[in-house]
């Protein structure tokens, strides 16, 4: 089982719930060790005191900071946790808010928290219920590792799911990339409606499962190869398009009907396809892209009644 | 104007749109730094051989996955990104999706996305349809020679790109065999609860959450580079066992508002025990009256920006 990365009350009102907190992301990357060049062995890391040019074991090492003038000013962790001892062991829920109006730019690393006990599994499930037939999210605080962190909280699959959020602070502001924006000609109705069309025609469920990680995929392919002892060649870089380079005055219009059109030549193959697989059964071969096939049929159709 | 940290193209359709890529965020963390707690002496890594017991210059480390115990498959600098192929600049978008389908726990990271050169008038159409339809592309992109499942959205005035975690990246809880309650929690309780909820409900406005802590540690220091001593932290506080209501009663008491008759006839039906109250120190826990409790209800903010700091 996985390593509990805090553990602390979760309280709202007077109620405080035991729990433990527990990474919601696991590490699938490809890790790979430090190896001295030469002879292909191990890279040890050493902490060494800079000043006694000796080796110094973890327990000996505190946080600091430096002033102004240079100086450090030494922080044990308990002096840490001395500045914000509540917060420290409790995530306080402040305000229960609707989900959808926490921007996205907010979230920052999903976790879960799990009741530690019996009993604290009681007053878990009371709010997770309450929650979610409310249809709220809680937004707390706590502390950990020296950083203060605001999150919120949701029901999911029977756990309570937090995400740590970025305060307001830390979210830049915008103003400033669509400075320029202003001066320019607003796109004409039709762009729009062109545009949104081929966002409708392109629409599907969201449905993460269908996207894989490409990258491991192809870096534990190329492992495996090195493996056998095959050589790993750079794959020559593709040859630019030349068939559609951005013209110096983008004739927007002509892409997105261009665009339109292909689309829906293509949706309409597809649910010819998708419409005569059926009838065998489940043994539909999927359409070449590599993504999930929008299994919108409903929507398909509508598209295609617009086929001549 | 902030510098731009990729240049490149968004392709949806056959309309591409130059942009550059920013950062949307920024870490406020205060700065610290390993030290010696002896001497206060920096603490230096040092990368040694474990074979040789020497220091090994950066140069001469190379990549190597461990195939099995001590063997090692060893990957040049140039193999790893072979990986990706070359860049293509492109941020390809393969899809839209109603945006509230996506658990927000997919987010990775965030840029905010500007306009490249004479890409201003294609950036506000794709702005314009992305807003007006309220979905978000989700595409693709190779960046720092990794390949990157991302989704553009549109926020206010500009677009935002935020890389996406993987399904199976994302661990599912039933691998953390959660306690089960013995008892479920009853009618009265979730009632109860919900009460609480909803007079804790409040809009989501996020320049009223600051960051205390970091004023809090940065009082801290200034104390203790005055040579002042540091309070040692309080013990962590028992949790209290048991009788849920009451603590879900004292805490619709001592937030205060009641809204509507329902919340009135409850509290008054528990005049009687209301449990043992938390040690916690509450303000306001120790007034029993439903005037005073109502006076605060009239006079305090909706919600609390802040809790004190113990």
């Amino acid at each position: 089982m996985a390593r509990a990365l805090w553990t602390g009350s979760l309280s709202f009102g007077l109620v405080t719930v035991p729990v433990a907190l527990y990474s919601a992301v696991r590490d699938r990357d490809i890790h790979f060790n430090l190896l001295h060049g030469p002879d292909n062995s191990p890279i040890e890391t050493r902490r060494v005191c800079a000043h006694e040019q000796k080796e110094v074991p973890y327990s000996e090492i505190v946080k600091g900071y430096e002033l102004d003038d240079g100086r450090w000013v030494l922080l044990s962790d308990s002096d840490l946790e001395a500045a914000a001892p509540r917060k420290s062991h409790t995530i306080d829920i402040e305000a229960f808010v609707e989900e959808r109006e926490i921007d996205p730019l907010y979230m920052d690393r999903p976790y879960l928290l799990v009741p530690e006990n019996e009993v604290a599994a009681r007053a878990y499930a009371l709010l997770s219920e309450a929650m979610a037939s409310s249809g709220k999210v809680a937004l707390g605080r706590f502390v950990m590792r020296a950083k203060e962190n605001l999150v919120s909280i949701r029901p999911r699959e029977g756990l309570l799911a937090l995400t740590t959020m970025r305060f307001h602070d830390e979210v830049r502001p915008s103003a400033e990339i669509a400075q320029g924006l202003a001066s320019v000609e607003a796109p004409s109705e039709e762009e729009v409606e062109n545009a949104m069309a081929i966002i409708a025609e392109l629409e599907v469920p969201f449905e993460p499962e269908g996207y894989r990680d490409e990258h491991r995929a192809h870096l534990e392919a190329i492992i495996k190869r090195k493996r056998k002892g095959q050589k790993i060649s750079m794959p020559k870089p593709k040859p630019e398009e030349p068939a559609e380079p951005p013209p110096a005055a983008p004739d927007l219009m002509g892409a997105l009907e261009e665009s339109l059109a292909r689309i829906r030549g293509e949706a309409a193959s597809k649910t010819a396809g998708a419409s005569k697989g059926k009838t065998k059964g489940k043994t539909v071969a999927k359409p070449k892209r590599k993504l999930p096939a929008p299994k919108a049929p409903a929507k398909r159709a509508s598209g295609s009644a617009r086929r001549p | 104007m902030p510098r731009s940290i990729w240049n490149g193209t968004v392709a949806f359709g056959l309309v591409r749109v130059p942009v550059k890529l920013y950062s949307a965020t920024e870490s406020k963390r205060i700065p610290l730094r390993e030290r010696h707690a002896e001497d206060g002496a920096a603490i230096e890594h040092r990368r040694l051989c474990s074979k040789e017991g020497r220091e090994v210059p950066y140069s001469e480390i190379v990549k190597g996955y461990e195939v099995s115990e001590d063997s090692y498959v060893v990957l040049t600098k140039e193999e790893v990104a072979a990986a990706e192929g070359p860049e293509a600049h492109v941020v390809e978008i393969e899809h839209f999706v109603d945006r509230e389908q996506i658990d927000p726990a997919y987010y990775e990271r965030s840029y905010y996305v500007g306009p490249g050169k004479l890409g201003e008038e294609s950036y506000r159409l794709l702005h314009a349809a992305l807003e007006r339809s309220a979905r978000a592309g989700i595409g693709r992109f190779v960046f720092h020679n990794k390949a990157h499942l991302v989704a553009i959205r549109a926020v206010e005035d500009v677009i935002v790109l935020h890389t996406m975690r993987f399904a199976d990246e994302l661990a599912s809880g039933e691998d953390l065999e959660p306690a089960k309650p013995e008892k479920r929690p009853s009618k009265l309780e979730l009632d109860t609860a919900q009460l609480l909820l909803a007079q804790l409900d409040a809009k989501f406005e996020p320049e009223s959450y600051a960051n205390t802590y970091r004023d809090a540690v940065m009082a801290m220091i200034e104390k203790k580079a005055k040579g002042e001593a540091i309070e040692a932290p309080e013990n962590l506080q028992a949790t209290p066992e048991g009788d849920l209501l009451g603590a879900l009663e004292a805490s619709l008491a001592q937030s205060g508002a009641s809204r509507g008759k329902g919340a009135a006839k409850k509290r008054s039906r528990s005049t009687t025990p209301v449990g043992k109250p938390p040690k916690r120190p509450a303000p306001g826990a120790t007034k029993r009256s439903a005037g005073a409790k109502r006076a605060t209800a009239a006079t305090a903010p909706k919600r609390k920006p802040t809790r004190g700091e113990d």
